[in-house]
């Protein structure tokens, strides 16, 4: 298996425009879910069969008084060994090998969903309720095997998104979080030995979203 | 043979081009389902590719319509790489500039009209609605012209009507505009974007 891709989400980048999450939308065609003011930005709430990325919102106070405002753009990792993968014995989870990306097939239908949900340790996947099949980022397969790069990261206006072979981005994200610990001491690359999509974050990954660097 | 679509777009992938499919005789009952998105990255191929600005804020970033050859119609929009504003890169505003497009059922085609204290919308046709903009503002204009101000200077102003500016205009749609709402003796000029 030759190295794959990788995608680097740099969160000390992201102004939380949600580009990525309507280039998601809208490369893949998803129609837009119905949504209310919950009090933040986050919009939808979460991710769903209609949803594969989202801008997580996360606010509060400091240790030192000051407020933090942290956004995570959510979406599936890519993991070295999927998580999800357990439930589907029968080829409903693919591991494309060139690429790495972890898909769903139409058959995740047949799957158990609230125990491939739950071998996910990012909480990823997601139902249609209507015909039972799974739903979740697919790396942009169809544009990455055909010289493209992924909705989601050609969006990104101030680069916090980047995507390139695996072993170019760990470079990349290994610099950059040098760099960041001379301002930010807990920066760091969440899981980059798993998964493919690494997000580098300047605090404790928690702040951001419960389940940032996994359960 | 059959195959799922993922497994279907790893063997096009391959190949090197989807366009084989056909002569593969690939059984296209499993992938229905998917046909649509197939076809968009196939068709994103051939598709006709032009240029356009964002409508939105005062950035102006590019970005390129895919259209597609025999349909003649917008398949895709997505940043301009070559341009050198945007690099390619959009927000979300610019980033759903797709739903713009013909593509979007929920997009209103006709001039609907609500009159003062109803609470129903009428359909009229675009004649009736511009000869009644026409017909009210001239109205309201003579009814309110003011040739002087109180200390009897010459100011010639209308201070009943307001125009508000769109982000969609350009520049030489704007300057027209400007020209006519000053010669209308409009002072409450303003844009979109302020508010």
């Amino acid at each position: 298996m030759s190295e794959g891709y990788s995608i680097l989400v740099d969160t000390s980048k992201c102004t939380a425009c949600r580009g990525c999450q309507i280039a998601c939308k809208q490369w893949n065609g998803l129609p837009g879910t119905k949504t209310k003011n919950e009090g933040t930005h986050e919009n939808p709430m979460d991710l769903s069969a209609d949803t594969w990325k989202i801008l997580r919102f996360s606010e509060g106070p400091s240790k030192n008084g000051n407020p933090f405002w942290y956004f995570f753009s959510e979406q599936c990792r890519h993991c070295m060994s999927p998580g999800c993968m357990a439930e589907a014995e029968k080829g409903e989870i693919i591991q494309d090998e060139k690429t790495g990306a972890v898909i769903f097939t139409p058959k995740t239908k047949s799957l158990n969903y609230e125990a491939t949900r739950e071998g996910c340790p990012y909480d990823i996947p997601r139902q249609n309720p209507k015909t039972k099949e799974l739903f979740k980022c697919s790396m942009c397969f169809d544009r990455i095997t055909n010289n493209m790069i992924p909705a989601c990261v050609k969006s990104c206006p101030t680069g916090a998104m980047t995507f390139g072979e695996r072993p170019k981005i760990l470079e990349t994200a290994k610099a950059r979080v040098q760099e960041l610990t001379k301002r930010f001491p807990k920066a760091k690359a969440l899981n980059a030995d798993d998964v493919r999509t690494i997000y580098i974050v300047t605090d404790d990954p928690q702040k951001y979203w419960k389940l940032a660097a996994g359960k | 043979m059959t195959v799922s679509r993922r497994e279907f777009l790893a063997i096009s992938g391959a190949v090197g081009a989807g366009f084989a499919l056909s002569t593969l005789g690939i059984d296209m009952g499993p992938v229905k389902a998917y046909a649509e998105e197939l076809k968009k990255i196939d068709k994103m191929k051939s598709a006709t590719q032009s240029t356009t600005i964002c409508p939105y804020c005062a950035v102006g970033c590019g970005l390129i319509c895919s259209t597609d050859t025999k349909a003649k119609k917008i398949i895709n929009i997505e940043g301009d790489p070559d341009h050198p504003i945007n690099e390619g890169a959009l927000c979300a505003k610019g980033a759903s500039l797709f739903q713009t497009t013909a593509n979007n059922p929920n997009r209103l085609q006709k001039v609907l009209y609500r009159a003062p204290g109803s609470d129903k919308w009428q359909e009229k046709s675009w004649e009736w609605a511009l000869s009644e903009i026409a017909k009210r503002v001239k109205a309201t204009r003579d009814a309110n012209f003011i040739e002087k101000n109180a200390k009897g200077e010459v100011v010639n102003r209308v201070e009943a009507i307001a125009h508000v500016g769109s982000a969609a205009l350009d520049n030489e749609e704007l300057w027209p505009l400007q020209a006519m709402m000053r010669a209308l003796g409009l002072v409450y000029i303003e844009h979109q974007a302020r508010i």
